[in-house]
């Protein structure tokens, strides 16, 4: 492998870490605030229940995207510059959205007052519907092409966003997070919490299958995706729609919720290596042709190399001393747990 | 405004803003993690309770503060490529290393041990639970040291040549001994000692001033914060000092802005100054006459001298920023010094595009401040009783149930 694969793959497994565990965050966010899915006048408890579930990794599932934009100017500093600046409406409303989250989260539990709780309250949703949704919308346009203007650089405007193939995918982004939160609350929440998000993931999966497949016949139809290799597109495809199949399956009692979280978490994961080995060589890929390649995005071998002396080093620390924060924090929420967020 | 206006505004709001709650957390995690230690040490029941809940408050009183630095910063991460892809168009080769090491090196640890150190009441071992906030300490200045390598290439370009019109890196050791960054780290983690003891001893003063059951606890916190806020001061002045020479070798243009009426920026620059050097002599001398005068609890017996203390507290914030704007705005008009031009630097992204970003992330912030310091004000002033982090929910009596009633349904879903 080349010194780029290499800075590639941990890049992609950056990106995909941060789906999987910033993904059921957005997800159990967006599900604070299920309808129906707290009995009356426990409101409030049911909210934190839920947000509790979470509370123990979510400082250490957000970092994963720090670091894979940390990563992306580190080693691919020609594609940070023009990926950001060329999506930057969508980027814009994306990390908008994480701050509100963000604060929400971690502030929420210090606000006095119902009207302060309801404002807090909005915001922990939009904080994880923005995020998601604008993720749905980036993989949908950099699968369709980025256009390019004459002087090099990439420019989105309002019709590339509203493009039904954008925004199908921007919706299916949206379900499959929410999903995968449930999936989470039914194997980490407590007994009545984890009942009612067990019956709230089956119905959310089946409605990102259906969301999901509406993308794939856009683009048979000729208006959706144009990647540089759809055999291998279609196979991660059909791998993702099997996984929600399977995770909907395994919630109906089939498995234990464990095994369906895992099985969750390759959904969740499966958007990165699609986009990855769909547009392989290019990264950044622009509409009608041609793009920014691997080689072109990449810094100079010196930096690589560089960069590479500490990796080695700290991805398998890293992956070990949050391995210890799941291991640590196993086990359904229950009153035991300290509150904090 | 023209669109590298527009990006200034946004990128120095964005940083100011990240910074006033940056320097607050390096400056408190290193004191909290010494009351979590003495809690943990002492053998002493009683006093060991005090420890605890001292460590208990100012702690969620870091952790409040901490939630705005964290979203600021992940829109500092995300600035670069939004607003100034030429700078990595240039100098990606050689400035982004620095930016990639802090987020796996430092980012990482200190968000995972501080999510475990929050929830880990109760949880941990009280040694394992210390060496946590430990770790978050050590992390949160090592970010604060790659940050200001990168800042400190801006300043002062080392370790790198210039082939076909980009920067190609040809000595790290170099970048990571650029005397711009380690003295600029140097001043900025005393400029933050200041800051965390300055605030602590204020609200313990005001505390004990007006009157409170939680003498004990704020007696010690008021030691504490004073003696770091007087050897926190006093070095601030010394490492400051230091950094005009280095200044007269690197930036000498920045010095002349200073005695220059004509030189662009002039007033901003002096102002700038003057402020933090009047309040750095102005912080330190009044920390001085307050170290003795704890012997018998005279600064809080005579309670103008403990409302001075009080009253104090915005000070230092004002001072670094002013010493970053002088460092910021001394540089223009260059991105890096010598080599890149800010307006070269500039994204290729509209006006109007940047004009509403520009709106909608400097009002989100200083709403967010706003909320921010009002919560921790709110906090303060109840005092220890209104702590909530490391409690759980109280126990029913029938916990044991509830416990059987957890294992019945895992079984119950497993099979
Ligand atoms: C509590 C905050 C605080 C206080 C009391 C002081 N400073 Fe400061 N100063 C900072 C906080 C700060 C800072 C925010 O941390 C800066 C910005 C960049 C840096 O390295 O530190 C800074 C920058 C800075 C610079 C600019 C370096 C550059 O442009 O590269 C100089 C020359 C000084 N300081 C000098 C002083 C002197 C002579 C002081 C006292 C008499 C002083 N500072 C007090
Ligand atoms: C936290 C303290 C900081 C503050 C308060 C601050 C303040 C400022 C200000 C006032 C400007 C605008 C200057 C002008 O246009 O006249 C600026 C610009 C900028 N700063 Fe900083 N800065 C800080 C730290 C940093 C650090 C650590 C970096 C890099 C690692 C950095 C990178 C930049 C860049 C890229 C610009 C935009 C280009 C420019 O206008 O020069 N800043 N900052
Ligand atoms: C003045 C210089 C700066 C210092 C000393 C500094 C230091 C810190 C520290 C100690 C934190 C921990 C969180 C907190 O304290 O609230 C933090 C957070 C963060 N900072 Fe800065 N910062 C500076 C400027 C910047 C700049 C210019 C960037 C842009 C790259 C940046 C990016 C971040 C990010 C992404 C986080 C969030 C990390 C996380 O998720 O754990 N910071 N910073």
């Amino acid at each position: 492998m080349t010194l780029e694969s290499v800075w590639l793959a941990l890049l992609g497994l950056l990106l995909g870490g941060y789906f999987v565990l910033g993904g059921y965050d957005y997800g159990v966010q967006m599900l604070a605030l299920r309808p129906g899915g707290e009995k009356a006048g426990h409101e409030k408890a049911g909210q934190r229940d839920t947000v509790s579930a979470m509370a123990p990794f979510f400082l250490g599932n957000e970092v994963w995207l720090v670091a894979f934009v940390g990563v992306l100017f580190g080693a691919f500093p020609h594609l940070e510059g023009h990926l950001l600046s060329g999506l930057y409406p969508v980027f814009a409303a994306l990390v908008l959205g994480l701050v509100l989250g963000g604060a929400a989260v971690q502030l929420r539990g210090r606000a006095r007052g119902a009207g302060a709780h309801r404002v807090w309250s909005a915001l922990l949703v939009l904080g994880g519907a923005l995020p998601a949704l604008c993720w749905g919308l980036v993989l949908g346009l950099l699968t369709r092409g980025v256009p390019r203007r004459a002087d090099g650089s990439f420019h989105i405007g309002p019709d590339e966003v509203l493009h039904p193939y954008v925004l199908a995918c921007g919706l299916a982004a949206v379900l499959l997070f929410a999903a995968h939160g449930a999936t989470f609350l039914a194997l980490r929440g407590g007994p009545e919490l984890a009942d009612g998000a067990r019956r709230t993931a089956r119905t959310l999966l089946r409605a990102t299958l259906a969301a999901a497949v509406l993308p794939a016949l856009l683009t048979l139809a000729g208006a959706g995706a144009a990647l540089r290799h759809p055999g291998t597109a279609s196979v991660l495809l059909a791998l993702l729609l099997a996984a929600l199949a399977a995770t909907r399956w395994l919630l109906a009692g089939r498995g234990t919720p464990g095994r369906a979280f895992a099985v969750s978490c390759c959904a969740a994961l499966l958007p990165v290596p699609l986009l990855g080995a769909g547009q392989y060589p290019y990264v950044l890929a622009a509409r009608g042709g041609g793009g920014i390649t691997v080689g072109e995005a990449a810094a100079d071998e010196v930096t690589l190399r560089t960069l590479l002396a500490f990796g080695v080093v700290l991805v398998p620390v890293i992956l070990a001393y949050q391995a210890w924060n799941w291991w640590v924090f196993r086990g359904r929420t229950g009153l035991r747990h300290p509150r904090y967020f | 405004m023209g669109p590298t206006d527009l990006a200034r505004l946004q990128f120095a709001g964005t940083t100011g803003i990240h910074w006033l709650f940056v320097i607050l957390t390096m400056g408190l995690v290193p004191l909290v993690a010494v009351l979590h230690t003495r809690a943990a040490r002492t053998r002493d029941p009683a006093r060991r309770a005090v420890l605890e809940r001292a460590t208990r408050f100012w702690g969620q009183l870091y952790v409040i503060n901490y939630a705005v630095g964290i979203v600021t910063g992940l829109v500092m991460e995300f600035q670069f490529g939004l607003s100034w892809s030429g700078l990595s168009a240039f100098a990606g080769n050689v400035f982004g290393a620095p930016l990639a090491l802090e987020t796996l090196i430092a980012f990482f640890a200190e968000s995972t041990f501080l999510g475990m150190w929050i929830f880990g009441w109760g949880r941990l071992r009280a040694g394992v639970h210390v060496t946590l906030i430990w770790l978050v300490a050590l992390t949160a200045y090592a970010s604060g040291y790659w940050i200001l390598v990168a800042n400190g290439f801006m300043q002062h370009p080392v370790g790198y040549e210039v082939r076909d019109g980009v920067a190609h890196l040809t000595d790290f050791g170099a970048m990571l001994t650029n005397p711009s960054a380690l003295l600029a780290l140097g001043h900025v983690a005393l400029a933050a000692l200041t800051t965390g003891g300055v605030l602590v001893a204020g609200i313990s003063a005001f505390h004990l001033a007006r009157g409170t059951r939680e003498t004990e606890l704020y007696r010690l916190s008021l030691r504490l914060g004073v003696v770091v806020g007087t050897i926190a001061s006093f070095f601030v002045i010394i490492v400051g000092d230091f950094q005009f020479p280095l200044l007269e070798r690197t930036q000498p243009a920045k010095l002349d802005a200073l005695e220059d009426p004509d030189a662009p920026w002039h007033g901003v620059l002096v102002t700038a100054m003057d402020g933090m050097t009047l309040i750095g002599n102005t912080v330190s001398t009044i920390t001085l006459i307050a170290l003795p005068l704890l012997w018998r609890d005279w600064l809080v017996r005579f309670k103008p001298l403990a409302y001075l203390m009080t009253a104090m507290i915005p000070f230092p914030f004002l001072a670094s920023i002013g010493g970053w704007v002088f460092r910021e705005v001394g540089r223009q008009p260059w991105l890096i010094h010598g080599e890149l031009t800010v307006d070269e630097a500039v994204s290729h992204v509209s006006t109007g595009t940047l004009a509403v970003s520009c709106a909608a992330f400097l009002t989100v912030f200083l709403a967010l401040a706003a909320v921010n310091w009002t919560l921790i004000t709110r906090f303060a002033l109840r005092g220890p009783d209104a702590v909530q982090l490391g409690t759980t929910d109280p126990l029913p009596d029938d916990d044991a149930d509830h416990l059987r009633d957890l294992e019945a349904y895992d079984m119950k879903v497993t099979t």
